[in-house]
């Protein structure tokens, strides 16, 4: 009888606290939303200034988290309509960035704008998250200013004839190549996938004749993002994403597996990420490596003249990656109209001069892409050249799980043969393209 | 005899603190309980239903599962096996007398006290096989003549993590026996000495007997962490390559990542019953003591 009472008495207590302290709560919370609610109205209304907006971003180093700080400032500075940004940076984090926009717009604490990636583009969309921009757009004055191939892009990423996506910025791959150690080992620029095949491995080279590999033709990438250069060699052959499967899919990879297996690349290949690749092209461990305008200032940097830039080149096909970065409205923002306000800054106004002239990304402004800087610059007119075939790889449920985990371990197997090049392929159609 | 008094203040001061053991541990256990049972994949969230057991089936049909979980046993048995091996000589070294002793206590921790993140990274950078310190160290020491790559390879990177994860383990067992060594009556040994027990029986006869609930409790408690342990496998070769580094802990990380999250809540309770068994006789010694 004395336990029942002891179980009944906590039990009550338990809840009664719980209790006391949901109720404590719920009035403060709805004082504070009534308060600041109230202090909006009135800064919108009585004082004459106009809506504040959250905006995540993330920023590569602390140059660009300055410079992402002064577009805001001037933003809110200048807009005729009292629009106040506020910039949060988090860390990109390997794409943990995207997880965690995620996990806070599902929990309700979106912010108003984001910058964003394509890839997550389903996820967030299926789960209602994102406002639709159509109408935004359509009555937007410098809608022509950006090409209807990009508009397209942002469609097929939703799965939708919506966007949902505001462009801002592309970096497309190419071919970083030293022009001294091409010099030295009699090749010219390639301009065609044959030719390019040829370069890798004239360039691998033992320049001190001990037997060693000193220079390697090619820094492959085979850890995660790998799969991007990687779809250059399989559309070279007249393969493509959508049919893994094929005779020239397969083609494609047999290639990478042979510069893996001949050494024309570091054995370390199977796991080189992006660090690696960039560290290896840097040291002169490698004579070419594929990677965007990001890298470009750095490796100038590094090497002054001795670094170069060319497009991927054509096969049977041509296609290299583009990379990508975006913003986004959530549809729980109460700001929507001044959010576009800030978007479209980014998209097409001197926000957009100002981050690509800076960060050396590729513009999607017609207007900012004719400006001297990005025409008379070579990894830029590199990109440029690249954008008639860039594209990206499928946006798919799969997709970040193919990109994460499937690609990069059967590309290892089949590097280091314990798959062959169609079982590789096999596995790789089937993970990105099972429903 | 007058039968004790009951009290009821301490059942209702404790309260508070149940409730938030019950929330924080219990509803996230049965939340992945019942996720297990569905397709809860948040990048098909429309399709979300109650599937019964096929994760599980799944699962069991899933090679790289099968993989992960050959690779636990391999990671818990050789990982915790030869930490406690060399943490145990490491305590016996350490418990001797010798000058700049402080000094070498406090080092040996140093590896205890990295977070597992940094030492991933930083046992990358020794392994790697263009710019690593160790390939360059044999080969000046003409052991080898071609760079090892140890990680980028399914024939050593294993058992190169393995070594990462015995290294950062050492001190755990090492201080842990050291203060059980310390807790030893040194009568023992005196009256071991005059019967003229050699250095080895008394090893056996004193030492390891003496320190039996220590070596069970660390023993215990390290297995389940190292199995729990993603940061170090995660940081150094994210499971490559060709899955060859992938423990079972890894594989959920990866799949919860990707938002897989019934399938992952599925594998995360094979593992939680797994080391459950291991786990409970830890939990009933520790009761009995505090008993």
């Amino acid at each position: 009888m004395k336990r029942l009472l002891v179980i009944t008495l906590v039990a009550l207590f338990s809840v009664g606290l719980f209790g006391c302290t949901a109720a404590s709560n719920s009035p403060s919370t709805t004082d504070e939303t009534d308060s600041s609610t109230n202090k909006n109205t009135n800064s919108e209304s009585d004082d004459g200034e106009g809506p504040t907006l959250t905006y995540w971003y993330w920023a590569d180093n602390s140059d660009y988290s300055d410079l992402m700080q002064n577009i805001i400032t001037e933003f809110n500075e200048t807009n005729d309509k009292g629009i106040t940004v506020v910039g949060e940076e988090y860390p990109w984090d390997g794409g943990g960035f995207m997880e965690t926009l995620f996990t806070a717009s599902v929990g309700g604490g979106a912010p108003d704008v984001a910058t964003f990636k394509l890839t997550s583009t389903p996820l967030f969309t299926a789960n209602d998250l994102l406002a639709n921009l159509d109408d935004y757009i359509e009555n937007w004055d410098k809608k022509d200013d950006i090409d209807p191939n990009i508009y397209d892009i942002m469609k097929t990423a939703s799965g939708t004839d919506s966007i949902y996506l505001m462009p801002w910025n592309t970096q497309v791959l190419y071919v970083y190549y030293r022009p001294s150690i091409f010099e030295e080992a009699g090749v010219e620029v390639p301009t065609t996938y044959e030719e390019f095949l040829t370069a890798i491995e004239k360039t691998t080279m033992d320049t001190d004749g001990d037997g060693q590999t000193d220079i390697y033709g090619f820094g492959m990438r085979g850890a995660t993002g790998g799969q991007e250069p990687w779809g250059s060699f399989i559309h070279a052959r007249g393969g493509s994403f959508d049919d893994l499967t094929s005779e020239a899919s397969i083609r494609g990879m047999q290639d990478f597996i042979d510069i893996y297996e001949n050494g024309y690349v570091p054995k370390t290949a199977t796991t080189d990420g992006f660090n690696e690749i960039i560290a290896n092209f840097k040291s002169g461990h490698t004579a070419m490596t594929i990677h965007h305008t990001g890298s470009s200032a750095d490796m100038v940097e590094t090497f002054g003249d001795d670094v170069s830039a060319f497009p991927f080149p054509a096969g049977e096909g041509q296609w290299t990656s583009m990379g990508d970065t975006e913003n986004v409205i959530f549809e729980s923002s109460e700001h929507k109209d001044a959010a576009f306000e800030w978007v479209s800054y980014l998209a097409a106004e001197k926000g957009q001069e100002d981050w690509t002239v800076a960060t050396g990304n590729v513009p999607v402004s017609k207007t900012v892409q004719e400006l001297d800087f990005f025409q008379e610059n070579e990894f830029m007119k590199a990109s440029i050249d690249g954008m008639s075939y860039a594209g990206i790889v499928p946006i798919k449920d799969t997709t970040t799980e193919w990109i994460n985990t499937i690609w990069p371990n059967t590309i290892a197997s089949a590097l280091l043969g314990e798959r062959s090049a169609d079982e590789a392929m096999e596995i790789l159609h089937e993970g990105l393209h099972e429903e | 005899m007058k039968k004790k008094k009951f009290n009821i203040w301490p059942y209702i001061l404790i309260s508070p603190a149940l409730l938030i053991v019950a929330f924080v541990v219990f509803y996230p256990i049965i939340e992945a309980i019942f996720m297990s049972f569905q397709n809860y994949d948040l990048r098909r969230p429309d399709k979300i239903s109650f599937i019964g057991l096929k994760n599980y089936i799944e699962m069991f049909q899933d090679e790289i599962f099968w993989t992960a979980v050959k690779n636990t046993l391999i990671w818990v048995i050789l990982g915790v096996g030869l930490q406690f091996i060399f943490g145990f000589i490491l305590a016996l070294l350490l418990n001797q007398q010798f000058k700049g002793r402080g000094i070498v206590r406090a080092v040996s921790l140093i590896p205890w006290a990295t977070p597992g993140v940094l030492i991933g990274l930083m046992w990358k950078w020794i392994y790697d096989g263009n710019y690593g310190v160790l390939n360059d160290l044999l080969m000046k020491l003409n052991i080898i003549d071609q760079p090892i790559m140890f990680l980028s390879q399914t024939s050593t990177a294993f058992s190169s993590v393995i070594v990462t994860i015995i290294w950062q383990g050492i001190p755990f067992f090492a201080i842990m026996i050291l203060a059980g060594l310390q807790s030893i009556s040194h009568e023992m040994y005196e009256a071991a000495d005059i019967d003229g027990a050699t250095k080895l029986q008394k090893l056996f006869r004193i030492t390891i007997p003496s320190l039996k609930n220590v070596i069970f409790i660390t023993i215990i408690l390290r297995i389940i962490w190292v199995s729990n342990s993603v940061d170090i496998i995660y940081s150094m070769t994210g499971g490559g390559p060709s899955y060859s580094t992938q423990t079972l802990s890894v594989y959920i990380f990866n799949k919860a990542t990707v938002l897989d999250l019934g399938y992952s809540s599925g594998m995360a309770l094979l593992l939680m019953f797994m080391l459950a068994t291991v786990a409970i006789p830890y939990i009933r010694k520790s009761f009995k003591e505090g008993a």
